[in-house]
């Protein structure tokens, strides 16, 4: 596969390219789902194939293909050249790519049990398991559970990425998520919840989610909003938000805006634009008290990795300090119109997508309160823990 | 290996091995994507692919297993995981055997012809140079040129090679920071592409929507434009998969044979439209597809079934099926006998909304929702546009809104995009009384 790589980044540079980057990406994905109790097909997934970018004339082309012999591979990097200097020709500013600290490195998070040692019955029986918790924790309310969707993903991630200008990169990353909806219902009404869970680890993180418990909480509670859940009045309030929504609004209010390449405009016909602009380094955005990171160092994190798919050494982000935007999220281009350095956020889910900047880990850094001094000070407010409906307008600017 | 060899290999090894029933598919897609941001192309995608799935039944046990390549050992050990796969895991719904074939399918949909001699950067800057002459300043946006050749072929005698080709270019004009309009040109053949057409909608819809007002939370009747709409009442197509509605992710669980929506409002799966974007001969078990009316005249005619989920509710499969859940396709709304102005000029006080985005459930069981207006969005007095509002949010339940609907356009056009998964051929709507909120304070 070495060799593979190198071909491409001869070949590439032969064909005129200016930067040459090769990714071998592979990812072993089984996901086991339950529908309302049944257990659905059980799938598995191999995708593995060779992602590949050209710097041409200033112009920048990405190419895959999984047909891994050399012939496919030259004629998708033709294809590749020739796209770049069609673009270049009508481009006002060439693309550039920042000087980075860029990667020799290999890295690896061994799993305690592997994925492979837990057979797929072992799974569903799990998922089964947690479903009959559910239901069985609310027999005797009024409310039932008609609806009842799990899955439960894992996945090891092998990337190895090289670029002309020296990155060597080679990793592999185990991650688990699981994700379920719970519809409730009973005389007064019906209720949902969405439950997520992910970690970069073997299966032991599942076991540790102690899913049948977990499950038979949340339909717990459900049937409780369901009995007890007063009507709201609404209007403006003191509210003290759970970490699942404050998590969500450092993810979708401070990371996706301070995506550099989002800041530039890259993605305004699709995922949007956002309130922040270039120069706005330094602007107040929050209290004293908000410090926003995005760290993808964080060992056993679900969005973990060392070096970026740019080979970029990765390193903790500070978004937001004291309330003020300290930095954004870039990879090695939009560090370049930036004039800063990149910060390895490029990031790319499959050999056949191009690496963009996008977000790892973010979170709001704790403060010094605990729940109870915060709700203590709520004379007529609410606590709002999790979240069913949320969107976004276009900026990122407001949220609900 | 050849395509088509892979796939009986594929086939054949499942059978050897045991199965009660199997399902290969092989595909080869060619694709460029031409993305663009401030008035040039910013990269260009190439993708050359060639992989396919496996689906194996023994007895009521499933599994699914993607074939990563077409290397003779790749489709040996991915049939061998979906067989071993099956054999362990727990039983599913009764087993349901697929259908039997062969079929006779529409030539016309088989071959739908493949892209030759397009040339996506041009298209890029076709769209590009469009929206400025409108006026436009700055221009963002992806062109898609794509050709599939797809294999499928089933242990019940099923044999169909699609060839089909997909087109999209899709353009958001910028006149102003918060005044912008966004264009689609969405199709299943190269003749019927518009990407001057779909830039300079963008580009005009950016330039009216300069300096727009805040207005007032409320009660409005809104007009929907195609983008708008598509997004609201493809719901009604997604939720009517069988599977959602078992999963308990659907308003349409209980509500067949009721009025779900005003009686102007038809919605189909009709995969049988040669040259469309989600055309297709057949699904994923190899029936031939055909047109589903899914609700008629406002009454929720049926459900989207594959064989299992069919069998599970009582009645015959609807050929929707997907490699696990029944889909749609490719749907139509029916359209009605009036013009963009006709509608508006029945506003006494409203909003025109162009486009939308994140369109998220607060209970997918009843319905209720809300989506944010995105792009152009207009007051609406006395029957005429006054003047352009911004940062407003939908927010009311699927099912009431649709059974709200009070005229729609003769003409309509294809939506897929960001917001729109399934292409969707759409009318622009009235609806009275839409709750509106103010999405900032």
């Amino acid at each position: 596969m070495e060799d593979m790589l190198q071909f491409i980044l001869d070949r590439g540079r032969e064909l005129g390219a200016g930067y040459v980057e090769a990714r071998h990406h592979r990812v072993e994905a089984s996901e086991v789902m339950l529908k309302s109790g049944t257990p659905e097909a059980s799938a598995s997934s191999q995708s593995t194939g060779i992602g590949m970018r050209v710097l041409v004339d200033g112009a920048m082309a990405f190419g895959a293909s999984n047909r891994n012999d050399r012939r496919s591979l030259e004629a998708v990097l033709a294809r590749m050249v020739r796209s770049a200097r069609g673009a270049s020709e009508r481009r006002t500013d060439p693309i550039e790519f920042a000087d980075a600290n860029l990667g020799i490195a290999s890295y690896e998070i061994r799993p305690r049990v592997k994925f492979t040692d837990v057979e797929v019955a072992d799974r569903q029986a799990l998922l089964m398991e947690a479903d009959r918790s559910a239901v069985e924790a609310i027999e005797g309310t009024g409310v039932k559970l008609p609806g009842r969707y799990m899955s439960l993903e894992t996945e090891v991630t092998h990337k190895t990425v090289w670029t002309s200008d020296g990155a060597r990169v080679r990793s592999t990353v185990p991650r688990a998520s699981m994700f379920a909806v719970l519809t409730a219902a009973g005389p007064s009404g019906s209720t949902q919840r969405m439950i997520s869970l992910g970690e970069a680890r073997g299966w032991e993180c599942v076991e540790r989610w102690d899913l049948p418990s977990t499950l038979a909480k949340e339909a717990s509670t459900l049937a409780a909003i369901l009995e007890q859940g007063k009507p709201f009045h609404g209007g403006y309030m003191d509210v003290v938000l759970g970490p699942e929504v404050v998590g969500l609004i450092a993810h979708e209010s401070s990371g996706h805006p301070g995506e550099a390449d989002r800041v530039l405009g890259r993605e305004a016909a699709q995922a949007g634009e956002t309130y922040l602009g270039k120069n706005d380094g330094g602007r107040r955005v929050g209290s004293d008290l908000v410090n926003v990171v995005e760290d993808p160092t964080l060992p056993y994190s679900f969005g973990f990795y060392l070096f970026d798919d740019e080979g970029v050494a990765a390193r903790p982000r500070n978004l937001i300090r004291d309330g003020v935007i300290e930095e954004f999220l870039h990879n090695r281009e939009t560090a370049r119109t930036f004039g800063v350095a990149s910060n390895g956020s490029a990031r790319s889910m499959a050999f056949d997508r191009e690496p963009i900047v996008r977000m790892s880990n973010t979170f709001v850094e704790p403060g010094d309160h605990g729940l109870d001094e915060m709700l203590e000070d709520v004379k007529d407010g609410v606590y709002v823990r999790n979240f069913m409906e949320w969107n976004i307008d276009d900026r990122r600017f407001n949220q609900r | 290996m050849r395509a088509e060899d892979a796939a009986r290999a594929a086939l054949d090894r499942a059978i050897g091995g045991g199965v009660t029933d199997a399902v290969v598919t092989v595909s080869r897609v060619r694709e460029t994507m031409v993305r663009f941001s401030d008035n040039q192309v910013t990269v260009v995608n190439e993708l050359d692919l060639e992989q396919g799935s496996v689906f194996v039944t023994i007895g009521a046990r499933k599994a699914a297993v993607d074939i990563p390549d077409l290397r003779a050992r790749s489709i040996r050990a991915a049939v061998d995981a979906a067989l071993s796969l099956a054999r362990s895991a727990s039983e599913g719904d009764a087993r349901v055997p697929l259908p039997s074939g062969p079929f006779d399918y529409d030539p016309l949909l088989l071959d739908q012809g493949k892209v030759d001699g397009l040339d996506a950067v041009d298209l890029a800057h076709v769209a590009i140079s469009s929206a400025l002459e409108e006026g436009a300043s700055r221009v963002a946006g992806s062109m898609t040129v794509r050709d599939a050749d797809t294999i499928l072929l089933t242990s019940g005698g099923v044999d169909a090679r699609v060839r089909k080709p997909f087109l999209e270019m899709s353009v958001r004009a910028f006149a102003a920071t918060d005044a912008s309009g966004h264009g689609l040109s969405v199709s299943g053949s190269p003749a019927v592409l518009d990407p001057a057409g779909a830039g300079a909608r963008a580009g005009r819809l950016a330039s009216l929507s300069m300096e727009p007002i805040h207005v007032d939370a409320g009660e409005y009747d809104v007009v929907l434009d195609t983008m708008a709409f598509a997004d609201v009442a493809s719901q009604l197509g997604r939720m009517a998969s069988a599977f959602m509605v078992d999963a308990g992710m659907s308003f349409l669980g209980d509500k067949l044979g009721q009025q779900v929506a005003s009686d102007m409002v038809t919605i189909m799966d009709d995969p049988t439209l040669v040259g469309t974007p989600g055309s297709t001969p057949c699904d994923m078990e190899g029936l031939p597809s055909r047109r589903n009316v899914i609700v008629d005249d406002g009454v929720l005619h049926t459900l989207l079934h594959n064989s299992t989920t069919a069998a599970r509710h009582g009645t015959e499969s609807t050929a929707n099926a997907g490699l696990v859940a029944p889909h749609p396709f490719n749907l139509v709304i029916g359209n009605g006998d009036q013009d963009m102005d006709s509608l508006l000029s029945q506003v006494d006080r409203g909003i025109y909304i162009t486009n939308d985005w994140y369109l998220r459930y607060q209970n997918y069981a009843t319905g209720d929702f809300s989506a944010i207006p995105r792009d152009a969005m207009f007051l609406v007095e006395d029957g005429a546009i006054t003047c352009p509002v911004k940062e407003m949010r939908m927010s009311d339940n699927i099912l009431g809104m649709l059974q709200r609907v009070e005229g729609l356009t003769r003409e309509r056009e294809w939506v897929r995009w960001w917001e729109v998964d399934t292409p969707t051929l759409t009318p622009a709507a009235l609806v009275r009384g839409l709750h509106m909120s103010r999405s900032t304070m």
